[in-house]
């Protein structure tokens, strides 16, 4: 099981992901602090949101990309095969695999919080923004993972991946559409096939909007009883991922 | 048939050549004719709609509204143009406000905007929206927002010249319970009173803010006491020279 975290580790240095990370992370970093300069008032804040925001984007497009062409590669060179082949079960070595690419996010996340703990004014914000991005990122990462096992190209995994992570973020959009449509006087509500849709993405993705929000970098939490339904979402989906991709790979003819 | 298809596959990377340089030529050709034509860039940019807000903001509002903030200020003064704020829509402004203010109403950020930079604005009558903004952006929570009341007011009273509007924003400011705002927020319908040559009103503002002091509602400090009771000699000076009784006053406001 560390062989395979090892590995994960290596292919991310070999794969250029920190460096390519890093070096986007790093024009961020410049575009928000020459972007949130020119601010009329509060430039700091509107600094610690470009960085969060955009860093935010870098980060799950990055371990996105990562995760689907490492697992599909793995697949094509047959090092799947080989490392099954040793005496590791399935189960491990999908828990090894995940763990891995947590081990590699902890790491890119760890480079978006450096400059944000010098300009963010929120206090303790920083430390629930930084955990409620880690768990995003880890459900993120099992859905990556889940995808890559199921679909047969990186493309589709990669797509498919991008798809759920824009549906889970826009998740507070189509709740509130479910629910309070008289408040959008310009939508359309009679459209009931539209609504039923809603409704049924709202119970299979995770609600990915109440995580990482960066007010709280700017003033702080003052409501924690979003953090509290942060962690719930992430003990009940990223397991949820977990099982699923046991299922598939558990099932899986080589 | 045989000789003119190897004649052909011989000459085919030739064929490719020219048909690649012709294509070329003719998108130089397209480029010559449409380099010209720029893309419509509007000085107040369109107000994105609560649905779209609510959607593109991807559950993260205070970055979205970081993002459109920093568009608004620039609004008009992108691509090396430089627009004159008297050509602003200032009713789209007020819209662009009001949306600002739904992603996030702690912010000074939009208030500032408004106050300090699109308030400058040639045309003064544009400036009943920068008002009205900044009227319903301080009503909700006046002790916390008393500033852009007084930026409020000040905008009536010396762009709009609406003496009568700065009045009402003045008595709004007054209602604030901030122990740290200065007295001045308490005395402001009393200056605009005074030049709107309400004297008897004046009086009554200042005079009430005397009682409250008295009452121990709130302490003033001595030199602002000594200004309170000039101002209050002064318009008693003012009434009895216009031969008014000022104990009349006390059925007037």
């Amino acid at each position: 099981m560390y062989s395979i975290f090892k590995y994960i580790f290596l292919t991310a240095i070999r794969d250029w992901l920190y460096v390519g990370l890093f070096l986007l992370l790093l024009a961020a970093f410049g575009i928000s602090i020459v972007l949130g300069g020119t601010a009329l008032v509060e430039r700091n804040p509107m600094t610690t949101s470009y960085i969060a925001g955009a860093g935010r984007m870098i980060f799950a497009i990055g371990m996105i990309l990562f995760v689907c062409f490492h697992i599909r590669r793995s697949f094509d060179n047959k090092e799947v095969e080989f490392i099954l082949s040793k005496s590791i079960s399935r189960h491990k070595f999908i828990f090894a695999y995940l763990l891995g690419f947590s081990l590699v996010a902890s790491i890119v996340l760890a480079i978006i919080i450096v400059p944000l703990f010098f300009i963010q004014s929120g206090g303790f914000g920083l430390f629930y923004w930084a955990l409620s991005l880690f768990l995003e990122m880890i459900i993120l990462i099992s859905f990556a993972t889940l995808a890559s096992l199921i679909l047969r190209s990186a493309i589709s995994s990669v797509l498919a991946s991008l798809g759920f992570y824009m549906i889970s973020r826009m998740m507070g959009f189509f709740v509130l559409t479910i629910k309070l449509p008289e408040s959008f006087r310009d939508l359309s509500t009679s459209d009931g096939v539209m609504k039923s849709l809603l409704k049924v993405l709202s119970v299979v993705f995770p609600r990915l909007d109440l995580f990482a929000n960066s007010e709280w970098l700017v003033y702080g939490i003052v409501d924690f009883s979003n953090i509290k339904l942060i962690i719930i979402q992430s003990l009940i989906y990223i397991p949820l991922m977990i099982f699923m991709s046991f299922y598939d790979f558990n099932n899986k003819q080589f | 048939m045989n000789i003119t298809r190897i004649s052909f596959y011989q000459n085919a990377s030739r064929i490719f050549f020219f048909i690649f340089f012709l294509l070329f030529f003719i998108q130089f050709g397209f480029w010559f004719k449409t380099e010209s034509i720029k893309p419509t860039v509007d000085i107040v940019p369109e107000v994105p709609n609560k649905y779209a807000v609510e959607a593109l903001s991807l559950g993260d509002k205070q970055f979205y509204f970081r993002f459109l903030a920093i568009k608004l200020q620039n609004a008009g003064d992108s691509f090396g143009r430089f627009t004159a704020l008297q050509n602003y829509d200032y009713s789209k402004l007020y819209q662009w406000f009001t949306t600002l203010d739904g992603l996030d109403k702690q912010s000074r950020f939009v208030p500032s905007l408004a106050a300090y930079y699109f308030s400058q604005t040639q045309k003064k009558e544009d400036n009943r929206y920068i008002v009205q903004y900044l009227d319903e952006h301080s009503s909700a929570d006046i002790d916390h927002n008393w500033w852009w009341l007084f930026q409020a007011t000040m905008i009536a009273k010396s762009s709009l010249k609406d003496k009568k509007l700065a009045l009402d924003l003045a008595y709004k400011m007054s209602q604030n319970n901030v122990k740290e705002a200065p007295i001045w927020t308490k005395q402001m319908p009393a200056f605009i009173h005074a030049e709107l040559g309400e004297d008897c009103s004046a009086f009554a503002v200042i005079n009430q803010i005397l009682r409250e002091n008295e009452a121990g509602v709130r302490e003033i400090k001595p030199e602002e006491l000594d200004f309170m009771r000039y101002f209050i000699k002064n318009r008693l000076d003012g009434l009895q020279e216009k031969k008014f009784d000022p104990r009349k006053c006390k059925n007037k406001k």
